[in-house]
């Protein structure tokens, strides 16, 4: 029997039964879009982080240090010397203001950074350039955009804006470059986020040399937490923090570990879809079992006769092995469509809930993914079909066309 | 002329719950190519094991069967079901169409099972119907929109498609009014003119009158030439 033969031969079968098809494949069908939805939505969020963050900035440590006397770039650099697991510290300044351009005005949140800011985050830049050495000595009133806050300041977030000046605190500061994203993963829909060199920010805007948060960025490769603890310890030790003030005075953590947390939600998560799946798709799987039974029992004088016309036990066999298959099939294409829809609905939800308001997930549905759900029901097409078409096979043909 | 069928003391002893049944007890008959023979019996009297044998339906218990100098006692179920799709054509009482499929696809469908290309399917089908005399207009009916003499009548056209050496008929007349039967009987008889080898079973003595040759069953057994002579003469006697 050639395979063309046999497609015609299961295609007129399933369109002969297509109520019934289209009810039993309802287990799959939610099976499939259960696994899709899952595996959409933690491509979408992966997707996100990564787009937020960057790669590299799973080495990202934040460290503040709260000790009666504040510190100074000094404190930075005998840091980073004693410290080995980083390849770069770099001192930040903090401070916030009103920034406005000719119409339009928004709260600032303002980072004061050494150049080495950017080779160490491995800034991307949209348009402009990075601070100059040069900036940093005169505390030059240059500033950095990133796009979210172009499009608040000048409407559009692809303006051409290098060139231009911002006004802040009274002084006006010239754009210098924009980067595609600030690395904030909590930036407000409201407010903007401005780079600007540490002298520029310590004088002008926080009015101290004081170090705001310090940024380490460990060896490609390290241990996450053991950087943490080490730094800890570290900055216990040098400024006499006692065991019992270390949590609140002491806030050490990496970027890691934020990361680690989203996947384990994530994994709590897709745990929970994994056994929503796991149970449609062995109920779906038993339906279709039951079908295909009910099936050979209906056309025993079907078979019969077709054993009659020269039907060998294995074309039988393929015959109804294909109609369940072809089944879970088209039940899990279904399910991948469907799927997809579920996963932009809770990409809805989950997003403002676990990223914060300014990001979007949009769900991800690669080839392998829908192969994979193929394969599955190709699988479970084959397991629970082998059992009636065997069943089938194997009725004896006198008897079977005899079969009222 | 050459032989398409023999059987030699062919046994067939059906085992079930309620015991043995010896439906077959030594059956021997020969079958010329192009010959239309006629089984014919009463109930119970073995027409249908005989024929589900013949059509490798069915093995006997003992005996040996050769179809065209094949012999088919010794085939495996694969084997069996080749010589089915390609040297034997049955044609049942109950027709055994599929209901929702249409004239073209049930005449066509024993070539799917040996293996003919596409390309030649239409053609042969149509031959078939041709042969059988169904009017094209009803070719693309679906088969239960027919009646019963034409569904036997797309039925014989099935049996005929893949050109057999042989076609087996079991009671192809015995869900049909005489009317009908007549006609269905008439393309048998043409087919026989073709020069198809036929064996036809059935317990209607009119059926048989279509036939080059008559044999009996009773009880599992062929009557003798003496005891159908003396069958013959008994049925004078009685009109
Ligand atoms: N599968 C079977 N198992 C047991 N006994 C059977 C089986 N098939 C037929 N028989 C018995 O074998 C005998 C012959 O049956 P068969 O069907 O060949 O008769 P028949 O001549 O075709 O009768 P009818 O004209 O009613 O169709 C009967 O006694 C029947 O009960
Ligand atoms: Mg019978």
């Amino acid at each position: 029997m050639k395979v063309r033969d046999l497609a015609v031969e299961t295609w007129s079968a399933l369109d002969a039964n297509r109520g019934r098809s289209a009810l039993t494949v309802l287990g799959i069908v939610i099976g499939i879009s259960a696994v899709i939805a899952m595996t959409a939505l933690i491509g979408g969020i992966n997707k996100a982080l990564v787009g937020e963050l960057g790669l590299s900035q799973a080495q990202l440590v934040y460290i503040t240090v709260n000790t009666g006397k504040p510190l100074t770039y000094d404190d930075v650099d005998k840091m980073s010397q004693n410290l080995t697991d980083y390849d770069y510290m770099v001192a930040t300044s903090m401070g916030s203001g009103e920034a406005t351009t000719g119409t339009k005005k928004a709260s600032a949140n303002i980072t004061g950074v050494k150049p080495a800011y950017f080779k160490a985050m491995a800034t991307k830049f949209v348009q402009g350039r990075a601070f100059t050495d040069a900036e940093e000595g005169k505390g030059s009133l240059v500033v950095i955009l990133d796009k979210n806050s172009v499009k608040t300041l000048f409407g559009d977030a692809d303006a051409e804006v290098v060139g231009k000046t911002i006004t802040l605190n009274n002084n006006e500061y010239s754009i210098v470059g924009v980067t595609e994203s600030s690395g904030e993963m909590y930036a407000g829909a409201d407010s903007v986020s401005l780079l600007m060199p540490f002298s520029t920010a310590a004088t002008r805007v926080v009015g101290n040399q004081e170090v705001g948060t310090i940024m380490g960025f460990a060896h490609e490769g390290s241990n996450m937490e053991s950087v943490v603890k080490k730094t800890k310890d570290y900055i216990a030790a040098t400024y006499n923090i006692p065991e019992s003030e270390r949590e609140e005075n002491m806030y050490v953590y990496s970027m890691q570990s934020m990361i680690d947390q989203v996947n384990a939600t994530m994994g709590a998560f897709s745990l929970l879809m994994s056994a929503v799946a796991g149970v449609s798709l062995l109920v779906g799987g038993i339906g279709i079992m039951n079908m295909m039974l009910t099936n050979v029992t209906e056309r025993i004088r079907e078979i019969g006769l077709r054993k009659a016309l020269g039907a060998r036990r294995s074309d039988i066999t393929r015959q109804f092995m294909l109609e369940s298959v072809l089944l879970c099939v088209s039940g899990g294409l279904f399910g991948v469509l469907l799927g997809y829809l579920g996963a932009l609905f809770l990409a809805v939800i989950a997003g403002g809930a676990l990223m914060g308001e300014s990001t979007r997930i949009t769900p991800v549905v690669d080839l392998s993914t829908v192969l994979m759900a193929t394969g599955i029901c190709v699988f479970i097409g084959v397991l629970f079909g082998w059992y009636p078409a065997r069943r089938a096979a194997r009725l004896d043909p006198v008897e079977s066309l005899h079969y009222q | 002329m050459a032989k398409v069928l023999d059987v030699i003391n062919v046994h067939r002893i059906y085992e079930s719950a309620a015991g043995y049944t010896h439906a077959l007890r030594g059956v021997s008959l020969q079958v010329s190519r192009g010959e239309f023979l006629c089984v014919m019996g009463p109930s119970g009297s073995g027409k249908s094991t005989l024929m589900n044998i013949l059509g490798g339906l069915d093995r006997p218990t003992s005996g040996t069967y050769k179809l065209e100098g094949l012999d088919v006692s010794e085939l495996t179920d694969d084997e069996l079901a080749e010589l089915r799709a390609s040297r034997l054509g049955f044609v049942f009482q109950s027709f055994n169409l599929l209901p929702r499929a249409t004239v073209m696809r049930n005449v066509q469908l024993p070539l799917v099972y040996c293996d003919v290309p596409r390309s030649e399917r239409v053609e042969r089908a149509v031959k078939a119907l041709h042969a059988v005399g169904l009017p094209p207009d009803y070719y693309d009916h679906r088969s239960n929109e027919l009646s019963g003499g034409q569904m036997q009548r797309v039925a014989i056209a099935r049996a005929l498609v893949n050109d057999p050496a042989l076609i087996l008929a079991d009671e192809p007349t015995g869900n049909l009014d005489s009317a009908t039967s007549e006609m269905v009987m008439e393309t048998f008889s043409k087919l026989r003119a073709r020069g198809k080898t036929i064996v036809l079973i059935t317990h209607d003595p009119e059926v048989c009158e279509w036939a080059d040759r008559t044999v009996h069953i009773r009880d599992g057994k062929l009557l003798t030439d003496e005891e159908e002579h003396a069958l013959h003469a008994s049925e004078r006697g009685n009109t």
